[in-house]
């Protein structure tokens, strides 16, 4: 069957498109959706509904459609589901597939639930799987997941890209309807950028249904092209297949545009999406209205559509719904629906309009065409299985129903009015106002720039929306200061026209047994409502909550107002005093492509590479991840385990030597007279009778008195400190240091730099580590009176210039060369090259952490968490006891700070030489009743050849009065005793840091 | 391989009819901090600091721009750090400031080409238009802080990290690619494009410093390329 009619539409005739819906090959034309080749084709039936699996085709024929919903394939992995049919252009070789049905589309064994549709009313979620209570996750959610739902996930990795982009422009326009053509013809001029969006293929909007139409004497399809080369030539950028999906704070909004779906051959490097993130100084909202279905029973059947759309297929893409249709109404614009149908070749088996009046031009005309008129006339049913055959419509006098008549169809085309579109308006909290007349929310004010005009306002016809466009234009460009492009419209052949608003439609049947459909996507029928209503519903978000209503991913597009109009009048009040509910974005569903953007695979997130991770690379290090950065966690040799190489690194570092990139620890530059007291308030060391040429390890604590973080400073000069901060750290630490800086001493005169990046670290350690650097280094003699331990200075290594720290982590006799950042790999080499003498050992961070570990050295963020303070940590010696301030100095005196129980970290040693877990829980009483009282946790663990048994820190309750006594880990198959020793566990009398 | 000093030895990090990026030669960079009587400062310098947040001023090869109320990042030859250094240590007991060396901190990538300003469009929530030719900013692109400096409508500096260099690189290549197989007309970006040009015109003249700025012809010298 071909529905196509010949010279109609703005499909290309000459251009067929082959593509396949279930497998088997559908023609289309250059221009179609998969909708309306598919009706072109006959073919009503597009899919299964979400609840009942009812046969249900499209009911609209744009981004609003609920039901026609399909999967679509272009090749191995580029499979979407849930795309809407009235969307999704056709092109040579798509895929496309229905849903939610086994075994098919025609024959669904799921449309058993349609039989039982008393147990799925609304609130059955709540009521079915109440009890048994562990019913729910073996029984009750598998079932639901397995029978419900739309498409199925992709499986397969997405092969598509995904770009976003900033725009920036003085007006931007949602909507290339008449409004929004005419509010840019205004707005274009005097230098203002303007961007014009649609999310439709090609500009236009209602003009494309409405060919009928003259604009200034032109026929609309003319007049259109005309507008668009002259928008084009006043410099305004149109972007069309754009949808804009959200609209947030001061003037952000987010636009998806879709550069690729429609396309046959896939252009290179052409992402799929691209999100736009726009920031517009003023915003014009041209959205236009959505019609509303009429609810009755059998409203869902395929081949029930609304008018509008029915007209949208037949004018836009030359499709004929049907040959016999059916019009049912409240609202005039149907009438020219049927008016259209029959002037196409259609017989127009009548107009049923639910008015006891209509406007005599419109009897005319349907007279002039020999259409069968029924006013003040209901629906009361529809038949046929896969697609409507008939409609039952029933007199309505004084509210008395007569005898119900049948009327034979192939097509039901319904109107119950408009409803404006408000999202947008309503993403920037605007507020709303009912309006009586139209039966329908208003926009009434917004706090964001931004006006709103045409049809969305609720205005009605070509011209109407024109004239507000081009006010609106002319507004917004006069509050830019600038002078817009005066412009007035003539449309002739304009169909303008009201209507009446209905809630479910009389009938005479039984109301318990009606399928009379609300929201199509979540399967919710008026009695839903009414039953949610019954039950205690108030609220309109408790009634859609309760019936789903609104919820699918059409976010009630069509049902929102049906649904409040109907809550109402259950609730017995009026709409406004019901409420909408709220929408959010996105407007339409969006993919998580576009969303992600470029930030996927490689490019996922930052990562950040120190000037020595490549030689790392290149010599087989296992990498780890330290905040954005990656760090060479341990460098196995051939055949080598991570336990086995972590061991060899720490023994041959003991040994003899080791290298160690340290470059990621964070560096700030404290430069100025008040450098020193700036350190004095920051730090908890005193920082005063640090002498140049000096480092002291510093403790920085928030002012709650917690440590937040700590390392080695150096003392450059009297005026420069070279600060050390832990690699995670950096940032925070800046920031902080900044933020009291600005806040609370702008009185004093000092600068901090981040100086991270300008140097690449090596530290040395072991016990030939002077031996090493001595016959490097120029600018200081390295030895113990020339260059004691905790010394720093400006010199030469390698001929580099240098920042050389003698400073050790390890307990080893040790060294911290900083070179600016462009030599790092180079110091790194040569001390590679020179080292090998003492066998040297390049190490990872798992071995840097064992060794200090055997030395009790913390490490911020793993040995404390945020809420141990530095008398916890063992650390009270580096509080200044004579300074009068410094951040954490008032916290520390809190009284569950100075508690005697608090937990401290000390060590443990287990009594069978077993390695304990990080994080596991200790208890004092193993035979205490289960749950036991946990008195503390393993914060470090780790095998010691140095010390000849696992050790690890803890953090215990009372532990530094608990010294040698022995407390228990639990772990899922034993108990471990272990003993409370220092953290201490290697050279206590650092006897190895001498040269 | 991230390091920038191991990109090998072409400059060119990727390049198309629309756009090209590319790595500037290195130079030496100096966080300057100071607040107060600026003179002295300058006259130690031997150029007048800019006061205002994004003014650049130029003498020689030494160049400043304000990147705060008390902040300036300077570029200077490559290897001259020291000097500069020692130049404001004079000044330093009569006027404390801060001076310290950045140059191995951060690359700068060299943008031009006709959509130079648009590839930066995919990273940065700044309107490139903001920038005026002869001005600079601190600003984010992918969420990384970059120092732009824009010389021309078309040619933008960018310093930035080492450590977050790749990561722009592979944006930047990526949107060079995607730009060059955009079609520009359907896009409607003359317009946008000519926009730009009369505001920027606009600012060089308004701009007391327009007359001291280095032309871009020179630092695109110094990067060792040449646009056609």
């Amino acid at each position: 069957m071909n529905y196509r009619v010949p010279g109609k539409g703005r499909v290309v005739a000459d251009a067929p498109v082959t593509f396949t819906f279930d497998g088997k090959i559908y023609r289309g034309l250059a221009g179609d959706t998969v909708a309306s080749a598919l009706l072109a084709n006959g073919v009503h039936l597009m899919g299964r509904s979400f609840k009942y699996h009812r046969p249900r085709g499209p009911v609209a024929a744009g981004s609003e459609e609920p039901n026609a919903l399909v999967g679509t394939r272009r090749d191995r992995g580029r499979f979407e589901p849930n795309t809407r049919a009235t969307v999704q252009e056709i092109w040579d070789g798509l895929e496309t597939t229905s849903q939610n049905n086994y075994p098919s589309l025609k024959w669904d064994i799921g449309a058993v639930n349609d039989a039982a549709y008393m147990l799925f009313s609304a609130g059955f979620y709540y009521k079915t799987f109440m009890w048994p209570r562990n019913f729910w996750h073996k029984v009750y959610e598998p079932f639901i997941r397995a029978a419900a739902g739309l498409g199925i996930s992709p499986t397969e990795e997405d092969p598509d890209s995904y770009a976003s982009r900033y725009l920036h422009c003085d007006v931007l326009i949602v909507g290339a309807g008449p409004a929004g053509l005419a509010a840019a013809r205004a707005a274009g001029a005097d230098g203002l950028r303007v961007v014009l969006l649609d999310e439709n293929a090609e500009a236009g909007g209602t003009l494309l249904s409405e060919p009928q139409a003259e604009i200034d004497g032109k026929p609309a399809w003319d007049w259109l092209a005309t507008e668009l080369s002259v928008l084009k030539a006043l410099g305004v950028r149109i972007m069309t297949r754009t949808t804009a999906i959200g609209y947030y704070h001061q003037n952000m909004i987010g636009m998806v545009e879709k550069l690729t779906d429609h396309l046959a051959e896939l252009p290179a490097d052409t992402p799929r999406e691209r999100m736009w993130r726009v920031r517009a100084k003023r915003v014009v909202l041209a959205q236009g209205a959505m019609e509303k279905p009429l609810v009755f029973h059998g409203n869902d059947r395929p081949g029930v559509m609304l008018a509008g759309a029915a007209q949208t297929f037949l004018n836009r893409y030359g499709v004929l719904v049907g040959r016999k249709p059916v019009v049912v109404t409240s609202h005039d614009s149907a009438w020219y629906a049927a008016f259209d149908m029959a002037d196409a070749g259609a017989r127009v088996q009548a107009i049923v309009d639910t008015r006891e009046t209509v406007r005599d031009d419109l009897m005319v005309e349907a007279k002039r065409r020999d259409i069968r008129v029924k006013l003040g006339h209901t629906v009361t049913a529809t038949k046929g299985r896969l697609r409507v055959t008939s409609l039952r419509v029933n007199p309505v006098r004084d509210g008395k129903l007569g005898f119900g008549a049948m009327i034979p169809c192939d097509a039901v085309l319904m109107s119950g009015g408009w409803t404006p579109s408000l999202h947008l308006f309503s993403h920037t909290k605007g507020s709303l106002a009912w309006d009586e007349d139209l039966t329908t929310f208003l926009p009434k004010t917004t706090p964001e720039d931004c006006v709103i005009a045409g049809a969305s306002r609720g205005l009605w016809g070509i011209e109407a929306a024109l004239a507000d466009g081009a006010e609106m234009g002319r507004a917004t460009a006069q509050a830019l200061g600038r002078k817009p492009n005066a412009q007035s419209y003539t449309v002739t052949a304009d169909r303008t026209g009201s209507g009446d608003s209905q809630r479910e439609l009389p009938t005479d049947l039984n109301p318990a047994a009606a399928k009379a459909f609300v929201d199509y996507q979540n399967d919710v029928t008026a009695k839903d409502l009414r039953l949610a209503v019954r039950e205690g519903m108030r609220s309109i978000e408790h009634v859609k909550r309760y019936t789903t209503n609104g919820m699918a991913t059409d976010q009630g597009k069509m049902s929102n107002i049906n649904g409040l109009n109907i809550a109402a009048d259950a609730l017995g009040k009026s709409q406004p005093d019901v409420g909408l509910t709220t929408f959010r974005p996105p407007y339409t569903p969006t993919s998580f492509g576009a969303f992600a953007g470029y930030h996927r695979g490689t490019h996922f997130e930052v990562t950040r590479k120190t000037q020595i991770d490549s030689w790392a690379e290149e010599n087989g290090a296992v990498f780890e991840p330290v905040g954005q950065w990656r760090r060479a966690w341990y460098f196995p040799q051939p055949g080598e385990s991570m336990d086995e190489a972590v061991r060899r690194e720490c023994v041959a570092t003991r040994a003899s030597l080791g290298i160690f990139d340290a470059s990621t620890l964070g560096k700030i530059e404290i430069v100025g007279p008040d450098a020193v007291e700036f350190m004095n308030r920051a730090y908890t060391n005193p920082w005063t009778k640090l002498a140049p040429g000096r480092c002291r390890y510093g403790l920085l604590l928030g002012d709650d008195g917690f440590i937040r973080d700590d390392g080695v400073i150096g003392r450059l000069s009297a005026d420069r400190f070279h600060v050390t901060t832990t690699t995670g750290g950096a940032a925070r630490v800046l920031n902080m240091m900044e933020d009291y800086l600005q806040t609370e001493w702008p009185d004093l005169n000092v600068w901090l730099t981040s100086t991270t990046e300008q140097w690449a670290t090596v530290a040395i350690n072991g016990p030939n580590a002077a031996k090493l650097l001595k016959p490097l280094v120029e600018g200081v003699e390295i030895g113990d009176d020339t260059f004691p331990h905790m010394s720093c200075t400006e010199c030469t290594v390698a001929g580099m210039q240098a920042r050389l720290f003698r400073v050790s982590f390890t307990g080893e006799i040790g060294f911290e060369v900083n070179v600016p950042a462009p030599m790092g790999r180079k110091l790194w080499e040569t001390l590679w090259e020179a080292g090998q003498q003492f066998d040297v050992c390049a190490y990872g961070t798992e071995t840097m952490h064992v060794l200090r570990a055997e030395k009790g050295y913390i490490i911020v963020g793993q040995d404390t968490d945020g809420t141990v303070t530095p008398k916890d940590a063992g650390l009270a010696w580096a509080i200044g006891k004579k300074k009068p301030d410094f951040i954490g100095k008032r916290g520390l005196e809190r009284p569950d700070l100075v508690a005697e129980r608090r937990r401290h970290l000390v060590g443990l040693l287990t009594d069978d030489g077993s390695k304990l877990e990080e994080g596991a829980q200790i208890v004092f009483d193993p035979a205490q009743e289960v749950p036991m009282k946990m008195v503390g946790h393993v914060t470090s663990s780790y095998h010691s050849d140095a010390v000849g048994q696992p050790i690890a820190l803890a953090l215990v309750e009372g532990g530094q009065q608990r010294m040698g006594e022995t407390v228990h880990i639990p772990t899922p198959d034993r108990t471990i005793a272990a003993k409370i020793t220092s953290t201490v566990f290697l050279d206590p009398e650092n006897s190895r840091l001498k040269i | 391989m991230n390091a920038p000093t191991s990109f090998g030895t072409s400059t060119i990090i990727a390049e198309s009819p629309v756009v090209r990026i590319s790595r500037a030669a290195p130079c030496a960079r100096l966080s300057l901090r100071a607040r107060g009587d600026l003179a002295p400062l300058g006259s130690a310098l031997g150029l007048a600091l800019p006061t205002k947040v994004g003014q650049r001023a130029a003498v020689g090869d030494l160049e400043a721009c304000c990147l705060g109320p008390d902040e300036w990042m300077l570029h200077a030859p490559e290897g001259s750090a020291e000097e500069i250094r020692s130049a404001c240590a004079h000044v330093y007991e009569a006027h404390p400031h801060s001076l310290v060396d950045v140059s191995g901190r951060e690359v700068t990538l060299v943008i031009d080409g006709p959509r130079a300003a648009d590839l930066l469009t995919l990273g940065m929530a700044r309107d490139p238009d903001s920038i005026a030719v002869g001005e600079g900013r601190r600003t984010l692109v992918d969420g990384v802080t970059v120092i732009l400096w824009r010389d021309a409508v078309d040619l933008f500096y960018l310093d930035v990290w080492n450590s977050f260099a790749p990561h722009l690189m592979q944006l930047f290549e990526t949107g060079c690619r995607e730009l060059a197989a955009e079609t520009l007309e359907s896009k409607g970006h003359t317009r946008l494009d000519e926009d730009r040009q009369t505001v920027i015109s606009e600012a060089v003249i308004a701009s007391p410093h327009a007359e001291e700025l280095r032309g871009w012809k020179s630092r695109l010298a110094r990067a060792g390329i040449g646009w056609a």
